[in-house]
């Protein structure tokens, strides 16, 4: 039970995006096609849970005195776990050039960003802050699910009323894109555009308050 | 709007606090009432394709508020106000617009804009011009086909006065002379009742005097010309608006402080955009033709949208028509206005805190 909350926080009581309002700027950057959206969610998540191992790993094995009595992180050890998921995030960058250029043209400069990415660095002082491995690993596949949750839905939505289509990758003899019948003949362009972006994740953070406060509500009438 | 009783015998209402001219359901409907001239005039000159894009921009905001409102709020159509968010919608749409584009921005300013953040009264962006950007933003190039007005030469390509200019002087620039009289050698069809018209004058009256009309002043004064439906008429807006301001439904400092600053800085510095050098914007065509004046005098001085004092309602006013000339002169649009409202209406919390009456009874102190 506690271990599945350990998860499920990021995914929606304290999902980054939608209730945390984090990361806005690849959400609203990368979600104009879901292709993109899940380009980014895969690389994030990819650098959010091998950062987290590395760091819980390094916080185990190092000794007790460089942690710094728990007040924080010591410069030093804010640098060491920056050029970890800098690394990290460079790999990402780089490996997507290699292996799909196109992706990678379009995230642009958001690829390499993950680096610095807000999320990623509030993980990375949970992490090396003496975080056991199980409940690091846990926390971070939970945040960056959350991430990806409300990157596809964005670029879901997004694509759909923008563009007419959702595009995927292809399998097969399926080409990798859907038609969205009727909007895919007059679709309204505003939506791929940064004030659909902006526009959707309002909405989306509404929603998630709205959740959120009915749920309390919930529990103190339970109570 | 609702009013929230508090402690018995106070109450606490969204602002606009007007008092007088009635109730702002009565309001509203006068506006939509005085709109009604010019709506008709369009619906006559561009024919039925015109009344098709009204009817369905009205009928969209009508049924999408119901939609959203009735399990919430209630019946709240008899307001006026989603009737007159989508005519409008509709008055600021070329007649031959695709159905589905009034609709969407109908729907897109009453769902998104107004209701979103909590109906009539807590929108603090104008619904139907906020509607209009959005299907601009979507689907300029269906909204940049005009129809030809009633009248023209069968067979001429319908281009709206303003864009057709932008082209001209593309094509030429540093030209001298008068915009019309540009607009004219470039073969622009003008319709024979002008020639008719202009004719006249210059050979009875002028022509003594020694001067000369150029051809289309009659069909831009009476709105004889390709546009969108509400805009053409521009002597039936101002009629209307005469008598919103005479009953200060409208207060006047909006309009006219908005069509003034844009007519002197478009008549100072218009023409040096294409090299035409100082004095040279031609004030006349640029106000006759275009969305201007339906959004100065029927947009802008939206009492939900705009200033509450005076003072403020002077200055929104200047920077709206800022806001236009560099829209209008120096953007990628023909026209501007509508953006320029609503880039106005992002700041009118702004000049609110900046610019407060003082407390009355307190003299000086009261002053902040």
């Amino acid at each position: 039970m506690k271990h599945a909350e350990g998860f499920s926080k990021g995914l929606f009581r304290e999902n980054p995006v939608a209730a945390l309002l984090l990361g806005l700027c690849p959400a609203a950057a990368v979600t104009g096609r879901v292709i993109d959206a899940l380009w980014m969610s895969a690389g994030f998540l990819a650098v959010l849970l091998l950062s987290s191992l590395c760091l819980s790993l390094l916080g185990a094995l190092s000794p007790a005195a460089a942690r710094d009595g728990g007040a924080g992180l010591s410069r030093g050890r804010w640098i060491g776990s920056l050029v970890i998921t800098a690394c990290l995030a460079s790999c990402f960058d780089l490996l997507l050039r290699a292996f799909a250029p196109g992706a990678s043209a379009r995230l642009g400069i958001y690829a390499p960003l993950v680096a610095v990415n807000c999320i990623v660095l509030g993980r990375v002082e949970l992490a090396a802050g003496g975080l056991s491995i199980g409940r690091s690993l846990r926390d971070a596949a939970g945040t960056g699910a959350g991430f990806a949750g409300a990157l596809l839905l964005v670029s879901v939505v997004r694509e759909a009323l923008g563009a007419g289509t959702i595009t995927l990758f292809p399998i097969g003899t399926f080409g990798g894109s859907l038609a969205v019948p009727l909007l895919a003949a007059s679709p309204a362009r505003a939506f791929v555009y940064a004030t659909g972006g902006l526009l959707c994740l309002g909405y989306l953070a509404g929603a998630s308050r709205l959740l959120s406060s009915e749920r309390r509500r919930g529990e103190s009438d339970r109570a | 709007m609702a009013d929230v009783p508090v402690a018995g015998s106070l109450l606490v209402s969204p602002a606009p606090h007007i008092r007088g001219a009635g109730s702002s359901a009565l309001m509203t409907w006068t506006v939509t009432l005085c709109l009604v001239p010019a709506a008709a005039w369009g619906v006559f000159l561009f024919g039925a394709p015109a009344a098709f894009v009204l009817l369905v921009a009205v009928g969209t905001a009508l049924a999408t508020e119901l939609a959203v409102v009735l399990p919430f709020r209630g019946f709240t159509l008899g307001d006026g106000s989603a009737f007159l968010t989508g005519l409008i919608v509709g008055l600021l749409m070329p007649a031959g617009a695709p159905l589905h584009i009034p609709a969407a921005a109908s729907a897109f300013g009453i769902v998104i804009v107004k209701q979103s953040f909590g109906g009539l009264g807590r929108n603090w962006m104008n619904p139907a011009l906020a509607g209009v950007a959005f299907a601009h933003l979507s689907w300029g190039g269906a909204l940049a086909k005009w129809v030809a007005p009633r009248g023209a030469l069968p067979g001429t390509e319908a281009l709206a006065p303003l864009e057709a200019l932008r082209m001209v002087l593309a094509g030429h620039p540093a030209v001298r002379g008068s915009l019309l009289r540009v607009l004219a050698d470039s073969g622009y069809p003008f319709s024979g009742i002008d020639g008719r018209v202009v004719g006249w004058i210059n050979a009875r009256l002028l022509a003594p005097l020694g001067g000369a009309l150029p051809r289309g002043v009659f069909d831009l004064l009476v709105g004889n010309a390709a546009g969108r439906i509400g805009e053409v008429s521009v002597p039936l807006l101002l009629a209307g608006a005469a008598w919103l301001i005479a009953r200060r439904i409208v207060r006047w400092q909006v309009p006219v402080s908005f069509v003034a600053s844009f007519a002197v800085l478009a008549g100072v510095f218009g023409g040096l955009t294409e090299g035409r050098g100082w004095f040279a914007g031609g004030v006349f065509v640029q106000l006759f033709s275009g969305s201007l004046i339906l959004c100065a005098f029927f947009a802008a001085p939206d009492p939900v949208t705009a200033p509450l004092s005076a003072t403020g309602r002077y200055f929104y006013g200047a920077g709206l028509g800022v806001a236009a000339f560099f829209l209008r002169f120096y953007g990628s649009m023909d026209d501007g206005a509508p953006i320029a409202v609503i880039l106005g209406n992002c700041f009118v919390p702004l000049i609110d805190r900046l610019v407060r009456s003082a407390g009355s009874g307190l003299g000086k102190a009261g002053a902040r």
